[in-house]
């Protein structure tokens, strides 16, 4: 008894009636509760106390507080109409907590922000789709213009090379003739160095076919010297054509050849002309 | 001031009704606590619009959660109290609620409400005015602290620079004087 007694005077159950208790505590009070009778009626008295101390201390609330305070309880429960009718004048008060209020407000926000950044996202996609294609036609074009330099660059240079043969006092111009036709090519030939070049532009020759090729000979004390294959179909071949250098030469000739060439000519010339 | 007559039903009548949502039963549990909890809560948060939203919250919660009540665990005012208290204490712990009143002091209101409070004639509280007031002012700032202010007694005993154990004492003298009225 003296523990119960002990027990009711260490403030707990006044705890326990005011909520500072922890919920094991809590438990363990209702506990001792139901096992003693004293500790039920003391509970009891400090409930009753503890009440009659939030009766002092009241406050009464309007009648609009008390609308919408029932308004609520029975707009919960599904059915409005008992308490939108009879001595409650007013309206429905529309009940907002002050959190409620809050979050709307700025889950548009969010919402029109989320929009706004998609939007942004598809602009940013689109104008991106637009400049990469642009680079890829500005790459072509640039690799169009490097070929066509490079193009030029070999034409100057076959150019120079060409002037220099015009230029260079050393060089001879042979005009080889046909018998016959109108066949002719113009030859260059320097001999002190030893260069050799054919004048495309005006050459005037028979188209071959796949399988031959004409080629050009120096005779040089009666005997033929292969001075290579005219390739007509040569890719950047320039108006002037340079072939194997020739130190001697009476005479130069062209013979039409199978393709790669011979090592002797195998045909009479095409065109011929003696120094 | 012309009130219109209150419902009242005894606890168990009340609790029935509670249990079967009954229009009655809202207004009945209304008119016999809303005063006394809206008193607690007022206290708590101190702030008319917020104390209104509490006090709304808590008598959702109650006619809500009425089927969780039982008898045995206690009065139906303590019940309900402690839930307007856990809701108010919650409230003012709040993100939005510390925002709002950033700048106000919590201290010095509970006079002032007191002054401006309780016109209404209660023959049941004649004289407890007058034994609250016997209280000894240690007594009171203890039950005010805990009961109005949302404090824990850990929470009391380091405000007020005294221990744990004697805030217990003080708090159960000063209930013992206030269950005199009944005796």
């Amino acid at each position: 008894m003296e523990d119960i007694k002990a027990y009711i005077e260490s403030g707990v159950l006044e705890l326990y009636v005011l909520g500072d208790l922890s919920a094991e505590e809590r438990a363990d009070v209702e506990a001792m509760a139901l096992k003693y009778p004293e500790v039920k009626a003391e509970l009891q008295d400090i409930e009753q106390a503890a009440q009659l101390y939030a009766d002092v201390h009241d406050i009464e609330t309007g009648d609009d507080l008390r609308n919408r305070v029932l308004n609520s309880l029975m707009t919960n429960l599904g059915d409005d109409r008992n308490f939108t009718k009879g001595h409650y004048g007013q309206p429905e008060t529309p009940v907002h907590s002050i959190t409620g209020q809050a979050t709307p407000t700025t889950s548009v926000f969010y919402k029109y922000a989320f929009a706004a950044s998609l939007l942004l996202l598809c602009l940013c996609g689109g104008a991106l789709a637009i400049v990469s294609k642009r680079l890829q036609s500005a790459n072509q074009q640039l690799v169009t213009y490097q070929l066509q330099n490079q193009k030029f660059s070999k034409q100057v240079k076959y150019m120079d090379q060409e002037i220099s043969v015009f230029r260079d006092p050393s060089f001879q111009f042979i005009k080889l003739k046909g018998n016959t036709s109108s066949n002719s090519l113009t030859v260059a030939w320097s001999p002190k160095r030893k260069k050799v070049m054919v004048d495309m532009t005006s050459a005037a020759l028979p188209a071959t076919d796949k399988n031959h090729q004409y080629q050009l000979w120096a005779i040089a004390n009666g005997k033929p010297v292969d001075l290579g294959m005219i390739d007509a179909t040569k890719a950047d071949s320039a108006d002037m054509m340079e072939m194997k250098p020739a130190e001697q030469a009476q005479a130069f000739a062209v013979t039409l050849e199978p393709k790669g060439g011979s090592a002797k000519p195998t045909t009479p010339p095409l065109v011929i002309a003696s120094l | 001031m012309a009130k219109k007559h209150k419902i009242n039903l005894s606890e168990d009548e009340l609790i029935s009704a509670l249990r079967r949502h009954e229009k009655v039963a809202a207004e009945a549990l209304y008119d016999m606590y809303s005063a006394s909890l809206y008193g607690v809560i007022f206290r708590i948060v101190n702030d008319t619009t917020t104390a209104e939203d509490v006090l709304q919250e808590v008598f959702v919660k109650i006619w809500n959660s009425a089927g969780s009540y039982s008898a045995d665990k206690g009065r139906l005012f303590t019940w309900m109290l402690n839930i307007a208290r856990n809701l108010a204490i919650d409230k003012i712990r709040s993100k939005d609620f510390k925002n709002q009143f950033k700048n106000q002091e919590l201290e010095n209101n509970v006079g002032y409400i007191d002054l401006h409070n309780s016109t209404v004639y209660k023959p049941e509280l004649l004289g407890v005015k007058d034994l609250v007031e016997t209280l000894r002012p240690e007594q009171k700032s203890i039950l005010d602290l805990i009961y109005f202010k949302g404090y824990t007694h850990t929470e009391a005993a380091e405000e007020l620079g005294i221990p744990l154990g004697t805030i217990k004492t003080r708090l159960r003298t000063a209930i013992l004087q206030l269950r005199k009225h009944f005796n």
